[in-house]
């Protein structure tokens, strides 16, 4: 339908005005997509600098960014970044058998035709992305052979995942979300589904970083577990939750300016973990470190307490009524 | 099995124009939903169409049907201190079952095909041993019991040998659900044969043990496909669908390396159309097509998605808690008709 150009300059109007500007379209605009740019330009970047050189030194600064940037949509599970395994192919962890290392031996000093691109992405997703590469980069223990081939087809793999997440996205998965309840809209039926899947991503990365991240490293006060701590070779533990939850809360500003109550959950949750001098959990045996673990656990337990309360009822939607209470 | 009773209530069939399921619309489902704050049964075309809903008294977990008289009985949420028979042509409660004394009803329950008996999965509340209670389809009397064959049964299926019970393996607290035995279950599946005795039973390897059997559904030859909800520790990828045929090893049906995370250890229904399997986890927000080999094929991204059950023709019809109903294949899902509701747990297929 061709309007009137006053009616089509009012509509213009409309949308750049006002806070109806946040909505699940500015997700997708100003935070998915750019969040994935990001990701697939600092992974195609550490990819290059290794083939410049695999001194661990040289390629430090570029993974930590590239983890960085993973951090920034790493609470993102649907659409693309689920296709063919490739959340997991990127990090995979908890790995409580350590099945990550022992798919990783077997690669050293492979057939270099295993470490072509082709063959390297069959690999087991435990044998891939960014805690394989800091097993490689932040070894405990002298290698047991040249790691360069392996860093190599390592680094050039997560590039390769990273830039097929973003082009799923960019070559419909995006328009799809955008234009969620449109009349041939086979993926999302309804504007009130996009707020859904958006509203479930950040309550089970909450949930994940409370008792994944934060749980397994304190195990129970008798038995810490500082070891289990995710990426503590590249003492990224700490760092990794404070990015997580900066990510969530500025995905939330992009879903509705309403929602105080849980913007100040991320803050208090953001200042907690910020506030913890413990890159690498290291300290949990002692108790007074381990209480501001604890103390972190719980005002992200609260955070998530808030979120369903006021953002849920913000944005229409909730906690599935099949998915909270199964049988 | 023909019994004197089948018998005689067969000859009744015939003499009386007894109202059928036909006689209400022909519904192709039964499925529960949430509405508000009210709690209601629904007959449901194959098209999805909501024919008639009937108002429960709280929450519920499966529904059974009859197969010919327009009954269904609907089974209180676990700890189950009843079940209600509901005639659907009446609209209304017609009886209702309560298990004897120490025994609590565990969330399904099926009709023989002739109509004239009653099977609900049961448990000995202190222990949670598990029971298959057998009643009178005529009058709602409980005429006897069998032993389950383990602890915490839940789904059961009816196939020509006998009763095949999805034993999940955990015990559970008689007042509030609370899981006792996680570090040390045992799920099984059992097959009780006719005259109750234990004819053939299968085991998940060590390692599974964690891997509670809850739901089942049959394939035409006589096999048992089994979908299972993971205990132990959430960072294992495990197989959540399985295969069985009593008297063999149960086969596990793996999804692709780091797929089968997404059902985030929960598959909460399953059912079984032609050549493909299907499982579903409204924790993950997906639906998983199998082969009926058991071969993976497709993940279908769907939020809360977990009612499901084979549609006429081929594929399967899925209901989610958002009011959808489905039309799922390998090929993606096509919403069929939505209501204001939340669709709960289960999508029982009449006939």
């Amino acid at each position: 339908m061709r309007l009137p150009f006053a009616a089509q300059l009012c509509f213009a109007l409309i949308a750049v005005a006002g806070p109806a500007g946040a909505d699940f379209p500015q997700t997708v605009q100003d935070h998915i997509l750019p969040g994935y740019r990001a990701f697939a330009d600092a992974s195609a970047a550490l990819a290059d600098q290794a083939q410049q050189s695999c001194d661990p030194a040289d390629l430090r600064p570029g993974y930590n960014a590239a983890f960085d940037a993973w951090m920034g949509v790493q609470h993102l599970r649907f659409g693309p970044v689920e296709r063919d395994g490739r959340a997991l192919a990127i990090l995979y962890w908890p790995d409580p058998k350590g099945l990550g290392a022992k798919a990783q031996k077997a690669l050293f000093g492979a057939d270099p035709a295993r470490l072509a691109p082709a063959a390297f992405a069959e690999q087991s997703v435990a044998a891939r992305g960014l805690l394989a590469l800091e097993r490689l980069l932040y070894p405990a223990q002298p290698l047991s052979a040249d790691p360069c081939a392996l860093i190599r087809a390592t680094s050039a793999d997560l590039a390769a995942t990273a830039a097929g997440v973003l082009a799923d996205w960019q070559g419909g998965y995006a328009q799809s979300l955008t234009s969620a309840g449109a009349a041939g809209n086979p993926v999302f039926l309804s504007k009130t589904e996009a707020r859904q899947i958006l509203f479930t991503q950040v309550m089970t990365a909450l949930e994940f970083i409370e008792e994944q991240r934060l749980g397994r490293p304190l195990g129970s006060f008798d038995a810490p577990h500082p070891e289990r701590a995710e990426a503590r070779a590249s003492s990224r533990s700490r760092r990794n939750v404070v990015l997580a939850l900066r990510a969530m809360r500025a995905m939330v500003a992009t879903l509705t300016p309403d929602a105080p109550q849980t913007m100040a959950g991320f803050d208090r949750a953001i200042a907690l973990a910020e506030g913890m001098e413990d890159a690498d959990f290291t300290g949990l045996a002692d108790p007074a470190r381990r209480l501001k673990v604890e103390i972190l656990q719980q005002a992200v337990g609260h955070l998530r307490e808030q979120a369903l309360a006021e953002l849920a009822a913000e944005l229409g939607v909730g906690i599935g009524f099949n998915a909270a209470d199964g049988d | 099995m023909t019994t004197r009773r089948g018998f005689l209530a067969g000859l009744a069939v015939l003499a009386l124009p007894q109202p059928g399921w036909a006689d209400i619309g022909a519904p192709a489902y039964l499925a529960a939903a949430r509405q508000g704050q009210g709690f209601w049964l629904h007959g449901l075309s194959a098209a999805g169409e909501s024919l008639f809903a009937l108002p429960l008294p709280a929450r519920g977990h499966a529904a059974a049907a009859h197969p010919h008289r327009p009954l269904a009985v609907a089974f209180a949420r676990r700890p189950g201190t009843y079940a209600l028979v509901i005639d659907c042509a009446l609209g209304r409660e017609t009886a209702r079952l309560h298990p004897p004394e120490g025994r609590q009803f565990n969330g399904h329950g099926t009709f023989s095909p002739d109509g004239t008996v009653l099977y609900t999965s049961e448990v000995v509340a202190e222990g949670s041993a598990g029971r298959i209670g057998i009643w009178d389809a005529a009058d709602f009397r409980r005429i006897g019991e069998w032993h389950s064959g383990g602890l915490g049964p839940h789904d059961l299926k009816l196939m020509a040998r006998g009763v095949v019970v999805a034993n999940g393996g955990i015990e559970t607290d008689p007042n509030d659900r609370r899981k006792l035995n996680i570090d040390r279950m045992r799920p099984n599946l059992s097959l009780i044969g006719w005259d109750g005795s234990l004819v053939e039973q299968a085991e998940l390897p060590a390692g599974l043990r964690q891997d509670s059997i809850r739901h089942l559904a049959l394939g035409r030859a006589g096999e048992v496909a089994f979908a299972m909800q993971w205990e132990g520790d959430p960072a294992e990828e495990v197989p959540l669908l399985g295969l069985w045929r009593p008297g063999d090893a149960p086969v596990l049906c793996p999804a692709p390396d780091g797929q089968g995370a997404r059902m985030q250890g929960y598959a909460g229904s399953i059912a079984w159309s032609g050549a493909q399997i299907a499982i579903t986890s409204p924790k993950g927000g997906v639906a998983m097509i199998f082969t009926a080999a058991g071969a993976y094929l497709e993940t279908i991204e769907r939020a809360d998605i977990c009612g499901i059950a084979a549609a006429q023709g081929a594929g399967f019809l899925a209901s989610d808690g958002a009011g959808a109903l489905l039309r799922l294949s390998d090929k993606g899902a096509q919403r069929l008709t939505q209501q204001a509701l939340s669709w709960d747990n289960h999508l029982v297929a009449l006939g």
